[in-house]
């Protein structure tokens, strides 16, 4: 099946409104017609236009993972859980403050202000909480810019409309940090490079975050009620044994119950099928709760790699082999994400052959559906 | 120009029938004029507070016409000729004190002029108010040329002091705002001079002013209406022009007559069709139109919108005695002349050559032919829009964007003025009901209380300033009392701009363009313990941000928009606030991918798609340079520079 | 002195709202009154003036008050301030001895494609007996302002000698239409038009 672009119109109808939008922001911000607001992407007036890069870029409208893979990594999609794989370990920041104020291993901050200093890029595409803890894209272009980036938002994204609304005429490096959503988007954007925007060649480094489901559906609304949101300064969901959602404020903790906040896991979520940011030069999780305070690191391509090698050397970074246990895990739960999300998506089409945007070869499918 | 209040008896002005009307109130020696404006009657007021100063009486801008017509009435109580003017809608307005003023009769002469406007081509409704006169008493005159708009008024005042009871003139679109030959007559001198006590009692206990012993009074209005028609039976504003015997007779008033008159003599039937003119409307000059039914078999009644005469001479009809000739009534109830929207001449041909079957060209054949096969797309249709540099396009994108974002399908209860144009494409089809003044806020006060039955959109109303003070005032209060939700938005202009831009009470000038007190918006509001904010709609950020802001708190909020209308910031300062151009090489066109944001959907008449360059460009004839298009092109390519 | 070419003489003069319409004829209505003449002008006005089509329908007559709307296909002279608006009432009001003089200069609409001025010129030639295209716009910014249009227009018109009027007729009411500061402009204006058709 071939990609066909349409326009605004569609992505309402075939992504917005049907429930699939992960307001990762790669409709946003690059026309006067479509942006995010408080967890929406809105369309503020009718384009006529019957093809829009919004609809190009979304990674719910229809991928080629065969044509995105050959772009980003020279060749076809594997299929395999991970995705293309060069090394995985775990790395935590040496820098104490990254690490005190990052999430787990502060690894995704210590490898940017690395980039940062050496000139790799000039600025990073990051996702920064204003004061009500509202995310949103942002550029920075320092250490401490990106350490007002550093922690988690467990609510969508829209990263990629800070990339959006960059002048098109920019030769700033840039650096890109996202869910799967966003490094999926960024991988099209690079695969059929846009027009009257920002040179997709400006990005140099996409550093993807593994990731389950994110929190929608008025889950905002949520935290404005229960907590003082301005004093908060971190969100977490920390691994096994724990089973709670937790909102740090300078002085205390408050917890509540994980199975209170599942009923805010944005839906669109249960049709995504990559949870470890397979299109990313380097993808970064959780050390989980065997490894508290690591990171999971997933190399995936010599960029990526280049980055490790010059983090150890400037000993930002301190790495350790991850246990072939912790390995078999990871391809599990990334293999269910797959399956359960085909799932959900036959389920919800109705059709074996509507597979909504997934483009993956027949191989693979037959695999994930056996 | 020659004023109104030009002093020669004798010599013909060119004046529109509002002027005429003025012209007939200075003649009749008035002392008070008050009035709200409103198309297509504003002129009437507009030329008498003109010359006001002048002339030595008094004239203002009311804050509506129910205030105007009972300011009017006080001064008639006090013994000074008073004049009250209005479109159709004010009537309505005016219609409870008015229902209860004819009960007591009046003071010194007191005239009320309603101007109606068939097809509502200014306004929401169309509406004859000739209806309101028959319904409540009152003595009607509805003049027929330009030269009668004078004549009727002026006799109006005499006629009102015979009868001890108001009387009303009806006006139309084609009479107040049409020019026409008026020759003067006398302007009196006088000294006007003010007192209550002289004629107020009715007993020596008992006042004159006001409805007691209504039912009594009612019978002696009835009387004073017996006199009116004794007067009105050999008025010269009624007359016959035609033959003694008419194969067709045809009655008609007000525009209508110069429309019968063409239409007889295009169709050369000038031996075979008579026409009864009417000037006096109500009560009905019963004898005269008796004589001339009797001239005909067959009766065409040609009036504007409502079938009022038709009506009245067929209940005259019934009346007569079993071996009167009972003629063919055609009109708006058989179908030849349309019972809505305004006529012409053409209509009243169609209808003459249809009853007396015969064939009328207006032009030959080939030539009409020749005029259909020009394409429509020649000639696309015009849709009414915002000046350029009108604050209320800018306010009106801040809205709809402000809605969209908020996302809960919030939407705009709109009100009378020039914002009313918000309807459609203009203001982005962001309003969703338009009314009367003052009805957006009442209707936003009902909605916002749905809550209990689940109703969760937010509700903007939004209304004029003068408007605001005309009739918004009750329902902000009632929103409040009742602790309704809705957001009060207040389009500031600082002037009454529809109608041409009249002061208000904000705007601390009096309709003699003397400098009184700022009636506050912001303080009154504020005073009724509602958060109040006021943005520049050029603020585009800002406004959407704070209309935003708004939309998030329950309760009642009132945010200002307040920028001067662009006619009169123009005709003041006389330059345009930016230089504004599009720079050719920043604006992508068709590549650009913004589906041509500003000639589309932003839609100032000043931004123009330059076909050849396939680029946008500003029609420098036409840009007023507000530069609000500069901040909504997404490329930066509009460019706005200080002046 | 001259006489009318036919009585009444029906005159429509067009334009888009805000272009001065009723400015050229209370200015022309004037000038017949002046001279003695019966004169009706039907107008759009309030609402319709904001960027929508309006028109003014002048009627001259030695004879009587006529009304304020000219029948279908009446239209003797038709002064035109927009192309577009020209072609429309030509459409509804043209005859084979229709005379126009009209601005070539397009205003533009809001959110319609507008069509080719020449398209537009050639189906108001076949619908006038004779036409004068004057660019009158382009003029007047020669003069400093596009609102001198309507002045040339006026010129023209007169120039056309098509009315029994003639600039000394039109002089003293042009002198108290005018604030001091704009009245040589605008005499300027008034002598434009009439040359520009003076020359065909």
């Amino acid at each position: 099946m071939d990609m066909k672009v349409k326009g605004s119109k569609e992505l309402l109808t075939e992504v917005i409104d049907a429930g699939l939008c992960t307001l990762c922001g790669a409709c946003a911000g690059g026309c006067p017609y479509l942006v995010s607001y408080k967890g929406r992407a809105v369309l503020l007036d009718d384009c006529t236009l019957s093809e829009g890069q919004c609809y190009r870029y979304c990674p719910r409208t229809y991928t080629d993972m065969d044509a995105v893979s050959q772009q980003v990594f020279g060749m076809p999609y594997s299929g395999d859980e991970l995705g293309a794989v060069k090394e995985i370990f775990l790395a935590r920041s040496v820098d104490k403050e990254i690490h005190e104020r990052g999430q787990d291993g502060g690894t995704v901050t210590a490898l940017l202000s690395v980039a940062l200093a050496e000139g790799i890029i000039e600025g990073v595409i990051e996702t920064k909480m204003d004061d009500d803890k509202i995310p949103q894209g942002f550029v920075a272009r320092s250490r401490e810019e990106l350490l007002e980036c550093s922690g988690v938002s467990y609510e969508p994204s829209p990263v990629l409309e800070a990339l959006n609304h960059l002048p098109r005429e920019s030769t700033e490096k840039l650096g890109i940090v996202g869910l799967p959503c966003h490094v999926a988007a960024v991988a099209k954007m690079k695969t059929y490079p846009p027009q009257n925007r920002v040179n997709i060649d400006n990005v140099k480094l996409v550093v993807g975050l593994l990731c389950g489901w994110s929190l929608a559906n008025g889950f905002h609304q949520f935290l404005q009620q229960n907590f003082d949101l301005p004093r908060v300064t971190k969100f977490d969901i920390p691994h096994h044994p724990g089973h709670t959602f937790d909102v740090y404020t300078k002085s205390d903790k408050e917890s509540v119950e994980l199975d209170e906040i599942r009923q805010y896991i944005n839906n669109a979520c249960s049709y995504c099928l990559d949870m470890t940011a397979e299109f990313a030069d380097i993808s970064i999780g959780s050390g989980r709760a065997k490894f508290k305070g690591w990171n999971t690191v997933i190399v995936r391509t010599d960029a990526g790699a280049e980055l490790i090698k010059l983090a150890k050397a400037k000993h930002v970074l301190e790495t350790q082999p991850t246990p072939v246990e912790s390995v078999t895990n990871l391809k599990r739960a990334a293999l269910n994400k797959k399956k359960r999300a085909l799932n959900n998506i036959i389920a919800k089409t109705g059709d074996k052959n509507d597979l909504l945007y997934v483009g993956l070869r027949e191989d693979i499918l037959d695999n994930l559906l056996a | 120009m020659a004023g109104i209040d030009i002093d020669a008896p004798g010599t013909t002005e060119l004046f529109i029938g509002n002027e005429a009307i003025a012209r007939g109130a200075l003649e009749a020696g008035i002392g008070f004029a008050a009035a709200y404006p409103g198309t297509p009657s504003t002129e009437i007021m507009e030329s008498l507070a003109s010359v006001a100063k002048k002339m030595n009486f008094y004239a203002e801008w009311s804050v509506n016409e129910k205030v105007a017509f009972e300011t009017a009435a006080g001064a008639s109580f006090a013994g000074i000729r008073a004049i009250t003017a209005m479109k159709q809608n004010g009537v309505n307005v005016i219609s409870d004190f008015l229902a209860n003023l004819v009960v007591s009769g009046i003071g010194a002469g007191l005239v009320l002029v309603s101007c109606d406007d068939p097809s509502a081509i200014s306004s929401s409704n169309e509406q004859d108010t000739r209806n309101i006169a028959k319904w409540l008493d009152i003595p009607l005159l509805e003049p027929g040329t330009f030269q009668e708009a004078k004549d009727m008024t002026k006799w109006a005042f005499d006629l009102a002091e015979e009868l001890d009871t108001i009387c009303m003139i009806r006006s139309v679109t084609r009479i107040a705002h049409a020019r026409g030959n008026v020759t003067l007559g006398e302007l009196p001198r006088k000294e006007h001079k003010a007192h209550f006590d002289e004629i107020a009692s009715f007993t020596p206990t008992l006042t004159k002013f006001a409805p007691v012993l209504s039912a009594w009074k009612h019978q002696q209005l009835h009387a004073k209406l017996d006199k009116a028609q004794e007067i009105f039976e050999p008025s010269p504003f009624n007359w016959y022009r035609g033959p003694d015997k008419a194969e067709l007779l045809i009655i008609t008033c007000g525009s209508c007559w110069l429309y019968s008159l063409e239409a007889v003599n295009a169709l050369k039937l000038e031996s075979k069709v008579g026409i009864l003119k009417l000037g006096t409307i109500w009560p009905l000059p019963q004898k005269l139109i008796e004589k001339h039914l009797s001239k005909s078999q067959k009766i065409l009644v040609v009036e504007e919108i409502d079938p009022f005469l038709e009506g009245s001479i067929k209940e005259l009809v019934a009346d007569l005695p079993p071996a009167s000739p009972h003629p063919t009534f055609y009109g708006k109830r058989s179908g030849h002349i349309n019972a809505f929207g305004e006529l012409n001449p053409d209509m009243v041909i169609e209808a003459i050559a249809r009853i007396m079957d015969i064939t009328y060209e207006s032009r030959p054949a080939e030539y009409s032919k020749k005029a259909e096969e020009v394409p429509l797309t020649y000639m696309p249709p015009r849709l009414m829009t915002f000046c350029s540099g009108c604050p209320h396009r800018a306010t009106f994108w801040a809205i709809k964007n402000a809605l969209r974002l908020d996302g809960r399908d919030g939407f705009v209860t709109g009100d009378i003025g020039c914002y009313s144009m918000a309807l459609g494409p203009a203001g982005f089809c962001q309003v969703r009901t338009m009314y009367c003044m003052g009805a957006g806020a009442g209707i936003a006060s009902g909605l916002g209380k749905l809550g209990q039955f689940g109703f969760k959109q937010p509700v903007l109303a939004v209304c004029g300033d003068s408007t605001f003070f005309h009739a918004t005032i009750p329902a902000l209060i009632n929103g409040i009392y009742n602790q309704s939700n809705f957001t009060l938005i207040i389009l500031d202009n600082n002037a009454t701009a529809m109608t041409g831009f009249q002061p208000h009470p904000g705007t601390g000038m009096t309709a003699m363009e003397e400098p009184t007190k700022v009636v506050s918006m912001d303080t009154l509001c504020a005073s009724l313990g509602v958060p109040v904010e006021v943005c520049d709609p050029f603020d585009l950020k800002n406004t959407t941000e704070t209309l935003l802001k708004a939309m998030s708190k329950d309760g009642i909020k009132v945010v200002i928009m307040r920028r001067e209308c662009e006619l009169v910031r123009a005709r003041r300062e006389k330059k345009p606030l930016y230089k504004v151009h599009v720079d050719p090489d920043k604006c992508l066109g068709e590549a650009c991918g913004c589906d041509r944001l500003c000639t589309r959907v932003f839609g100032c008449l000043g931004l123009e798609w330059d076909k050849e360059a396939g680029k946008a460009k500003i029609d420098e004839t036409v840009c007023a340079g507000c530069g609000v298009c500069a901040d909504i092109c997404p490329q930066g390519a509009i460019i706005k520079e200080a002046v | 002195m001259k006489m009318l070419t036919k009585d009444p003489l029906n005159l429509i003069i067009v334009g888009v709202g805000g272009q001065g319409n009723v400015m050229i004829s209370s200015l022309i209505g004037r000038a017949f009154i002046t001279e003695g003449y019966f004169v009706t002008i039907g107008e759009t006005y309030g609402a319709s003036q904001r960027g929508g089509s309006v028109m003014s329908h002048v009627r001259i007559s030695k004879e009587s008050q006529y009304s304020p709307l000219i029948p279908n296909g009446r239209a003797d002279i038709i002064l035109g301030m927009e192309p577009v608006e020209t072609l429309r009432i030509l459409q509804q009001f043209g005859n084979p001895d229709v005379i126009t003089i009209t601005n070539s200069k397009l205003v533009h609409a809001i959110g319609i494609e507008y069509p080719d001025l020449d398209d537009v010129v050639e189906a108001i030639k076949k619908l006038s007996a004779k036409l004068w295209l004057i660019n009158a716009t382009d003029e007047a910014l020669k003069l400093g302002s596009a609102i001198f249009a309507n002045t040339i227009l006026i010129g023209a018109l007169i120039g056309s000698g098509i009315l029994p009027l003639d600039k000394e007729s039109l002089d003293p009411i042009l002198r108290e239409s005018f604030p001091e500061e704009k009245l040589e402009a605008n005499m300027l204006a008034f002598n434009k038009g009439m040359e520009l058709v003076s020359r065909g």
